[in-house]
């Protein structure tokens, strides 16, 4: 090789670079890395983590839980083991007699078993040392996991404390969009991310989320088997821990999976030719590690009761209580009556003289009569609950901004019902669905998963697009409504989406929305920030045309200070509280009213009436007390919170996170309101009646209900296209909803996008005691809304009131739940290990799972914490997505 | 992740890879070197000079720029013949420039080596077969090259992530200090014959132990 030197030269020959006016030298000062936190590695881990700390309120208190986990854990494998082996129970119900010289009293430690008996049953059972063996081993693991989490989570905390200047003993006080707001501050000083100067909400949460959003996608498509149609059981949701493991191990991270690391996805899987070849590959994997699972179908199922013991949260079971039968509750309070008097007269007795339970069954008939009052009480509704489901359903709708459509208005039926439950399932569902599950993903992943692999391998080279900064994310977070939008749900004209593209139930613009209102300060692509103004400007309108004299109902514009500084001073809240609900019972039709408006106004009753009563009881539940201040008087929660000057601190933020929320599912309601109004096609007129709250909810007639419900439900589900859900006689018989008719005459028939159509008149017996009779979808039947009566003129005040406390009660809520926080950490603990003998929630894991961000109780895309993060408790949160 | 990465594509034949490679392996090097850091007591520093050479190309038509320091040189002239004795005769490879910098961590785990830039330079070799062919492939080369040359210049000129220049006591976290002529950044020379297939092993395994501790 030729090799030429250059004029280029040194002018000495040494390499000591020290001319010899060093003071003329350029001097540079070196900036060194004065944070450990620019440029970190993994930002996707690192995010998360960041997360995780926030949602567990801090080091320390992460730190306890922990250690009473793995304490728990200990304590049930040893004394399970223990009872089972080292107990004499012949001593203890006196089959045996037991010697003693001094006294004839038999103790405790009589009825144990000497060391070396104990070791040698323990010893002659197989059973129990393959038990012993599994759950030790997944006791070290749990430790070894304790241990690398303690490591890492200190650095998260040193991040808290050093970058984010937070420190943990404020961090149950801060909302993780404040968070967030911090982090996006400080890149650009630490420069986190190299790959941009300045970070976007939604880049975090698409590394937050980045493997969540392609399974809720995935469910949303419906191209993942969950959904599965039994012959005795009818359609059911089949989604437990074992197999979303199992989904993730397969596309995500597993031996060979589709993805290269953490944030790129196999270059091979972007290109579109040997899509054939690799969808054989996966699906040959797919059957392998189906028959990994059958193999280690014993150590998983041992493993997996193991691990259920550890992950329970709460469940909203408001809905639920609804479908109790009213003869159940009249038998049980009887029962418990009588039960309870004759517990007191005992509980008495035994006051007066100790000796009475020495008498032969008093213990145990006591303890017999608290079980009998305790189960009773399950069974005697709250007495304030009103039966008015589709209220009820509104509400959740309100919080997990999704529903079926064919929901609408058959709130009441036995079918939706176990839709319903599909969401939030009972325990006793959950822990079976988790024990058959590792018999059941086997099957699920080689029967059914492995014929969809080449349309999974599509989904993946069609919605995988590669973002700056981020890597490769799923297509549907973009949160594009012109990419993904359905026209059915207001993206009609904006949306160049094939009906492939489209997210099915609008959960693109929900999606978009949510975001929007949680983060206020993101700023979207061009079309988006349109479409988002233009939502928020048709809700606001309406919201204005309802109460012309008084301000709209702009949420963000508003005061939120002055108008909870009002209600503080304000008299007595809960008479407040109480007129909402009574409002909601009895009063406030205006039959002219815009659909939007409609929409937040069977918002508001009932978040009056039940919402309220839903977040008490979630706060009673979560902390224990806090329900009961609130239950109590009104003031006595304002005292708590008045006495808690941290609490004064976050009022600001925890009021406009609220508001945050609040406005989210306003516009939740008044998308699915529009919707329901767009795909019912051709909309008829309908006039509002008059009801008669006497008359018994069993009385609407089967047939007219059960036709439409069932036309509704054979809509294929993944092609949902609106068009196809008109309703053959949507001239004549179909009848629309009362919101938009009177939308229609509200606003005038040039305003009204929708048209109208015939009126037709149905009488409704019943509807029990009122709320907004949905009319399902093409259904005949209508109900009566109560809002007749009253003038336009009350709504207002009305609305505002009852959101106004709403707010109140979500911050008291809030700031009780904090408060207790700071109290401790260890009753924490405690509570949540009593909650677990409640119902049980798990399709929160739906697409995400308790320890893991998901924040959001409705986990749209690229939503990671929707609210603050103890909103989550109080709501119910579910696995919207998978219906 | 958190790291930029650039990928440049050559079309070679075999005599060519040698070549090529150390062309744009040292026309990265030669942007990404500074002088040695001379430290001073009050914490400031002065930066020594760094000579370059031009090299002209025997198979190629083309000539590049490289950092003057023959301890460099021998450094990526091994990687590069490694890398061309591992291709095959019409193979592809990809030959990867990694910048990085370590991160001390604590006690339990091993210092961190975070990249901050990969250059993936990836290689086709060709076979020709007549020597005009070869004629024409040697401008052809030579020109590619040149663009690749004002490529990376155009990268590496945009205003993005560098480390910060560290204290005496952190050198040696962001520069390689071993060279006594030059101080280039923290780089590793990696190369990978055809696509490995899928993930491997140990990334998995890797992955599964991370996952199944987190929280």
């Amino acid at each position: 090789m030729a090799h030429f030197e250059t004029e280029y030269q040194r002018l000495e020959a040494s390499y000591s670079d020290s001319p010899p006016g060093e003071e003329n030298l350029l001097m540079h000062v070196p900036e060194g890395s004065k944070s450990q936190w620019h440029h970190i590695e993994n930002l996707d881990l690192f995010f998360q983590r960041v997360y995780n700390l926030h949602q567990k309120n801090g080091f320390t208190c992460m730190l306890l839980g922990e250690i009473f986990e793995l304490v728990q854990l200990l304590f049930v494998v040893g004394f399970t083991v223990f009872l089972a082996n080292c107990v004499d129970y012949d001593v203890l119900f006196a089959n045996k007699f037991v010697n003693h010289t001094d006294s004839s009293k038999v103790t405790l430690p009589d009825a144990i078993l000497p060391m070396d008996v104990c070791s040698a049953h323990i010893r002659e059972n197989t059973f129990v040392i393959f038990l012993l063996i599994i759950s030790g081993v997944f006791w070290l693991h749990r430790l070894v996991k304790f241990l690398y989490n303690v490591c890492c989570y200190w650095e998260i905390r040193s991040f808290y404390i050093n970058a984010l200047k937070m420190t943990m003993s404020e961090l149950p006080y801060v909302t993780w969009q404040e968070v967030q707001a911090r982090i996006i501050e400080i890149q650009k000083e630490h420069q986190i991310c190299i790959h941009k100067k300045e970070l976007t909400e939604l880049d975090i949460y698409h590394r937050i989320l980045r493997f969540k959003n392609y399974m809720v996608a995935m469910v949303n498509k419906s191209l993942l088997p969950v959904r599965f149609r039994l012959p005795a059981l009818g359609d059911s949701v089949f989604y437990t821990r074992g197999l979303k493991y199992n989904f993730e191990l397969i596309f995500f991270w597993g031996p060979g999976s589709l993805f290269e690391n953490e944030w790129s996805l196999k270059p091979e899987y972007k290109r579109g030719g040997n899509r054939l070849e690799l969808a054989d590959r996966l699906a040959s994997r797919i059957l392998w590690i189906g028959i990994a699972n059958l193999l280690l179908c014993p150590v998983i199922l041992v493993w997996q009761i193991l691990y259920a013991f550890f992950s329970y949260t709460e469940a909203a079971s408001k809905y639920m209580n609804c479908f109790l039968s009213p003869l159940l509750t009249v038998v049980a309070k009887n029962v418990a009556f009588f039960a309870g008097s004759l517990l007191a007269v005992l509980i008495a007795l035994t006051i007066y003289d100790e000796d009475v339970l020495a008498v032969e069954h008093v213990l145990s008939s006591i303890t017999l009569l608290g079980v009998c009052i305790t189960v009773c009480r399950s069974f005697i509704p709250d007495k304030h609950m009103v039966f008015c489901p589709e209220q009820l359903l509104r509400v959740i709708l309100a919080h997990i901004h999704y529903m079926p459509d064919h929901w609408q208005g058959n709130a009441h039926r036995y079918e939706t019902r176990d839709q319903f439950s599909q969401l939030f399932q009972y325990k006793a569902v959950f822990i079976l669905e988790e024990l058959l599950s590792p018999v059941v993903t086997p099957i699920i992943l080689i029967f059914c998963l492995r014929r969809k692999s080449l349309e999974i391998i599509d989904f993946f080279r069609n919605f995988t697009v590669e973002v700056v900064g981020v890597g490769d994310t799923c297509s549907f977070a973009q949160m594009d409504v012109r990419q993904h939008g359905h026209p059915a749900w207001m993206s009609e004209g904006k949306t160049e989406a094939s009906i492939y593209q489209q997210a099915e139930d609008g959960k693109t613009e929900l999606s978009l929305m949510h975001f929007a209102i949680t983060n206020p300060h993101w700023q979207p692509p061009r079309e988006t920030t349109h479409f988002i103004s233009q939502l928020k400007e048709r809700v606001h309108r309406e919201a204005a045309g309802a109460s012309s004299d008084t301000h709209p109902l702009s949420l963000s514009e508003s005061e939120p200070r002055s108008l909870v500084a009002n209600i503080l001073a304000g008299p007595s809240t809960l008479a407040s509280v109480h007129f909402a609900c009574d409002s909601s019972l009895t009063n406030s039709g205006v039959p002219e009213m815009p659909g939007g408006a409609a929409a937040l106004r069977s918002l508001s009753p009932i978040s009056g009436s039940l919402q309220l009563r839903g977040s008490l009881s979630a706060a009673h539940r979560a902390s224990g007390f806090t329900g009961r201040t609130m239950t109590g008087s009104g003031t006595d929660a304002r005292t708590v919170s008045s006495g808690s000057s941290a609490w004064e601190g976050q009022l600001t933020s925890l009021v406009l996170s609220e508001y945050a929320s609040t406005e989210m599912s306003i516009h939740a309601l008044y998308m699915h309101e529009l919707h329901k109004q767009q795909s019912r096609g051709d909309l008829s007129r309908h006039t509002w009646h008059r009801q008669e709250s006497d008359e018994s909810s069993d009385s609407i007639p089967d047939e007219v209900r059960s036709e439409p419900n069932a036309r509704s439900r054979h809509v294929p589900r993944s092609h949902t296209f609106p068009t196809t859900l008109t309703s053959p006689g949507a001239g004549s018989a179909s009848a629309a909803s009362g919101q938009s008719s009177s939308q229609r005459r509200h606003s005038g028939p040039a305003a009204d996008p929708f048209g109208a159509g015939a009126a037709k008149v149905v009488r409704t017996p019943l509807v029990p005691m009122g709320g907004w009779a949905e009319e399902g979808k093409a259904s005949s039947r209508h109900q009566e809304p109560l809002q007749e009566e009253t003038s336009e003129d009350e709504l207002p005040p009305h609305t505002q009131k009852v959101i106004i406390i709403i707010i109140i009660i979500k911050v008291w809520q809030k700031s009780a739940v904090s408060f207790f926080f700071k109290l401790c950490c260890l009753f924490d603990a405690f509570v949540l290990f009593l909650s677990r003998f409640r119902l049980h929630k798990p399709y929160e894991e739906v697409l995400s799972q308790s320890t893991h961000p998901h924040p959001s109780p409705y986990l749209h895309f690229g939503s990671s914490s929707s609210s603050p993060r103890r909103e989550n408790r109080s709501v119910p949160q579910g696995l919207s997505e998978l219906l | 992740m958190n790291c930029r990465s650039e990928v440049l594509e050559v079309t070679v034949e075999a005599r060519q890879v040698e070549e090529a490679m150390l062309a744009l392996l040292h026309t990265i090097l030669l942007h990404r070197s500074t002088g040695k850091f001379h430290y001073k007591k009050e914490g400031t520093y002065s930066i020594g000079t760094v000579g370059t050479q031009d090299i002209d190309c025997d198979f190629i038509d083309f000539t590049f720029v490289r950092v003057s320091s023959e301890e460099l040189d021998r450094v990526i002239r091994k990687a590069v013949s490694e890398f061309k004795d591992a291709l095959s005769s019409d193979g592809m490879g990809q030959i990867s420039l990694e910048f990085y910098q370590k991160k001390k961590s604590r006690w339990p785990f091993s210092d961190e080596c975070i990249p901050w830039e990969v250059w993936s330079i990836k290689v086709n070799m060709v076979n020709l077969a007549n020597e005009q062919e070869r004629q024409i492939c040697r401008e052809k080369v030579g020109e590619k090259l040149g663009d690749k040359v004002i490529n990376v210049v155009e990268v590496i000129n945009r205003h993005e992530y560098l480390p910060k220049m560290p204290t005496q006591s952190e050198v040696d976290n962001v520069f390689d200090t071993s060279l006594k002529d030059v101080q280039p950044y923290l780089y590793k020379i990696t190369y990978q014959i055809t696509d490995s297939l899928g993930t491997s092993v140990s990334t998995t395994m890797r992955r599964l132990i991370k996952d199944t501790l987190a929280l």
